[in-house]
């Protein structure tokens, strides 16, 4: 923990951290003083589990960012992963762990896909993702013939009442896993994020494959010069994205018990504003996954906490723009003084 | 322009240049490389601003020159790469800034009538309506030469304009400068093709190391003086050259090409050796140094390291195989300068940290902090970033970090550019250290003292071909020069 705390504090990106992290208190301190139920017995499970999967989708949208590349498909891969999983589970009778598996190796395809047009067929990011953002959202959509599916616990293929519940008892485990199940006090779902981002910023600070990553997104050039495999760097930044949001199709399968069609949409720009927030530099080669892990959080705490003050729908949107540009606005006045 | 002076960052670029031109004549610049010719033409196109000196324009001075204003005196400057849009018509491209208009709306028909007058003054057969992308380069040289026309420009510059056309449109632009010469426009030319000039010269005037050497109507030079009074610099600095005992071939170009400038180019360096390649800008020396690297696709031919052949198809391959290469433009292809000391030294070396890809944060510590200390890097530390390093020192780190793996040879392509006396010592010091420990190393320079004092062998290169190789012994500036302007395409 201190070996993590001095990373922090000689990091160039330190100081839009700290700052958001500074604003995520007085922004907690703030709800709390508006709605004492805040801070709740009951509110705080609850507001860390919907915090959990924008914390997941921050760090896969924070890898590709890293790279100096964006990801458009992470709210389609959701879905995608969402509907595939349900559709294997709830059509198929296919056990929930074989549908999980098989569920996120379709969205690593679409990580791999994603990944081979950026930086092999040199396609901009922006458009190759916006592609396959509609490719899977279509995919997603075809599944189950163009329909949601019906519970998870019910299979259309079981036949009698004992395969039926044999079945509903292994898709309750999966749902609790994923998404009602506790630990302690605490939901699952938060041990998931905090999982991913353990292993992702171990990755990426630890390992050869993080340092590629972000010397790619610094100057690219220089990092081919240096004999790093620039194509294989990225397709593993997008394959990486890809597998976050698989994952929280499958939180979103187990939270609504079916397969939603939309599931996840607008989930790669909540991924885009988490990243950015906690100061990860859309330009690529700068920012640390704390930071996301933070921007994620303020993001979902702002929603919670403005929804539980009756903030009406349409000011708790503005709210959020307000706070997105103020992010970036005072990231890149503190880059301008550092350099 | 007179007694002119400009120096960067320290860096005498002009001490004491002077240039004159008169109306209806060719008036050829020339110069060795880094002479000063492009800087001097830049600071009377307002590119640049001189430090002191006198300028006058028709006996009358200008004041500080901008781009803007230059334009507004008459005076146009071509740069050696075409800046037009290419997307946009012939006659768009003409009048960008400045399109005709009607009823504060665009005046298309104006436009296109304006056009065809200017290029027909040319003699020019070129359609106004047509996409600059559809035409050949030395038809986009020449849209931008009408380009300044159509600003009634007195006085044009081109700068190299020849370097990238075949013979044909050569041809082409020396009629249609004999054209502008006759409508009693000046032209200041630039060029490293001295066969070119008894076509089009009037006058020559020479630069060497920033300073105006001479200037005689043409007719009164032979092409031998010219050279001489090119290179007729004396060498004073000493190279800290050192010999070391030769031994096998560790590096072999068989055949190689590679796009336009890298054409059949076969030689050989042996390890304890400094193979230098001189040429002057443009001969395809650093399009070499990338070739063999493999950072440009090769078409055909081989590469042999330690008398075996290598397959280099990639900088991945070149570094597994044991050749590196020191870019040209460290901050763009050498440096993440947004990344730290530490984190730049250990780029190339992440293998030699760890195992399972996991990089031993101490391990890493330990090799920046013994590159930073060999090299005698000036920071603060090893997490500062690479940008706040100083260009010299910035030059050493991207040299280092190759140093911790086990080469077999080394390309160095224009390692002193741009930094100090004292650091330019430092990189020749390291150059010796690891020619002695049997490390074969290629060595790009633009600077003939330089490539003179360190190299034990040179090699000369000429639009992409090599035209000639010198012992240490038998190696002077002149047959350098003479090497290095020996060109296959005569103009007409």
């Amino acid at each position: 923990m201190g070996k993590f705390l001095s990373r922090l504090l000689r990091s160039k990106s330190s100081g839009q951290v700290a700052i958001m992290a500074g604003f995520l208190v007085a922004m907690v301190v703030a709800f709390q003083m508006l709605n004492p139920k805040f801070l709740g017995e009951r509110n705080i499970p609850i507001l860390l589990r919907q915090i959990s999967p924008f914390i997941i989708a921050g760090i896969g949208q924070s890898y590709v960012l890293l790279t100096g590349n964006i990801d458009l498909s992470i709210g389609s891969v959701i879905g995608m992963s969402c509907m595939a999983s349900a559709t294997l589970m709830s059509v198929k009778g296919i056990d929930p762990l074989l549908a999980s598996i098989l569920a996120i190796a379709l969205s690593l395809i679409v990580g791999l896909a994603n990944g081979l047009l950026v930086s092999s067929c040199k396609l901009p990011p922006f458009i190759a993702t916006l592609g396959t953002m509609t490719i899977a959202r279509g995919i997603a959509q075809l599944v189950n013939n163009g329909k949601n599916t019906g519970p998870i616990t019910k299979p259309l293929s079981a036949t009698d009442a004992a395969q039926i519940e044999a079945f509903a008892q292994k898709a309750q485990k999966f749902a609790s896993f994923f998404y009602y199940g506790k630990f302690g006090p605490l939901y699952y779902s938060l041990f998931i994020a905090i999982g991913i981002w353990a292993v992702f910023d171990f990755i990426l600070s630890n390992t050869a494959t993080g340092r590629h990553i972000y010397a790619v997104g610094s100057n690219a050039e220089a990092a081919r010069m240096s004999g790093v495999n620039v194509e294989a760097t990225v397709i593993k930044a997008y394959v990486i994205s890809s597998f976050c949001a698989g994952i929280i199709g499958l939180i979103q399968c187990a939270q609504s018990g079916q397969g939603s069609m939309n599931a996840g949409t607008s989930y790669e720009l909540y991924a885009v504003a988490a990243s950015v927030i906690g100061g990860i530099s859309t330009l690529g080669g700068q920012g640390i996954l704390i930071g996301t892990v933070i921007g994620a959080s303020i993001w979902a705490a702002l929603a919670n906490g403005l929804s539980l003050a009756k903030v009406p729908l349409a000011l708790q949107n503005i709210i959020v723009g307000i706070i997105v540009i103020i992010s970036v606005l005072s990231d890149v006045v503190i880059r301008r003084r550092h350099d | 322009m007179d007694d002119i002076y400009k120096s960067f960052s320290g860096v005498h670029a002009l001490s004491g240049a002077s240039f004159s031109l008169k109306p209806g004549e060719v008036h050829a610049l020339l110069g060795e490389n880094g002479a000063g010719k492009s800087t001097l033409m830049k600071i009377l196109g307002g590119d640049v601003q001189r430090d002191s000196g006198s300028v006058l324009i028709n006996g009358v001075d200008p004041g500080a020159l901008t781009p803007r204003k230059a334009q507004d005196i008459g005076i146009a400057l071509t740069h050696q790469e075409i800046s037009l849009c290419s997307d946009l018509s012939v006659a768009q491209n003409i009048f960008l800034g400045r399109e005709p208009k009607k009823y504060g709306l665009l005046d298309n028909r104006k436009a296109v009538a304006l056009a065809t007058e200017i290029l027909e003054g040319m003699n020019l057969d070129i359609d106004p309506n047509s996409l600059v992308r559809d035409l050949k380069l030395s038809r986009q040289q020449m849209v931008e030469i009408a380009k300044a026309l159509s600003k009634d420009a007195k006085c044009i510059i081109l700068d190299e304009p020849t370097s990238a056309l075949a013979t044909k449109e050569i041809d082409e632009l020396f009629k249609m400068i004999q054209t502008l010469k006759g409508q009693g426009r000046g032209i200041a030319y630039i060029s490293h093709r001295l066969e070119e000039l008894s076509y089009i010269a009037d006058r020559v005037t020479i630069l060497r190391d920033g300073k105006h050497i001479e200037t005689r109507n043409y007719s009164e030079f032979t092409l031998n003086e010219i050279i001489s009074l090119m290179v007729g610099r004396e060498i004073t600095e000493k190279y800290p050259h050192v010999d070391a005992p030769l031994g096998d071939t560790v590096l072999e170009a068989i055949n190689l090409n590679a796009g336009r400038l890298v054409r059949n180019i076969s030689f050989k360096a042996r390890a304890g050796e400094i193979v230098g390649i001189a040429g002057l800008v443009g001969a395809g020396r650093t399009e070499l140094t990338r070739a063999i690297f493999g950072a440009d696709k090769k078409q055909t031919g081989e590469i042999k390291v330690n008398g075996a052949i290598a397959s280099v198809k990639s900088p991945v391959d070149a570094k597994q195989k044991g050749i590196v290469l020191v870019p040209e433009d460290r901050k763009r292809d050498g440096l993440c300068t947004k990344l730290s000391i530490r984190q730049n030294a250990s780029l190339p070396n992440l293998d030699l940290l760890g195992k399972l890809g996991i990089v031993v944060k101490a391990r890493e510590k330990k090799l920046a902090n013994d590159t930073k200390d060999a090299l005698m890097i000036k920071a603060s530390s090893i997490e500062d970033d690479a940008s706040s390093l100083s260009g010299g020192n910035q030059q050493k780190l991207v040299v280092g970090k190759w140093l911790a793996r086990d080469s077999k040879a080394m390309i160095f392509d224009e390692p002193t550019r741009g930094i100090d006396v004292g650091a330019k010592v430092e990189i020749y010091n390291i150059m010796n250290r690891l020619k002695l420990q049997g490390i074969g190393i290629i060595f790009v320079s633009s600077e003939m003292q330089e490539i003179l004092g360190m190299s034990d062998r040179i090699i000369v290169m000429c639009d992409g071909r090599i035209t000639g190789e010198l012992s240490r012994q038998e190696a002077t500036q002149e047959k350098i020069l003479d090497l290095a302007t020996q060109f296959e395409s005569k103009a007409i």
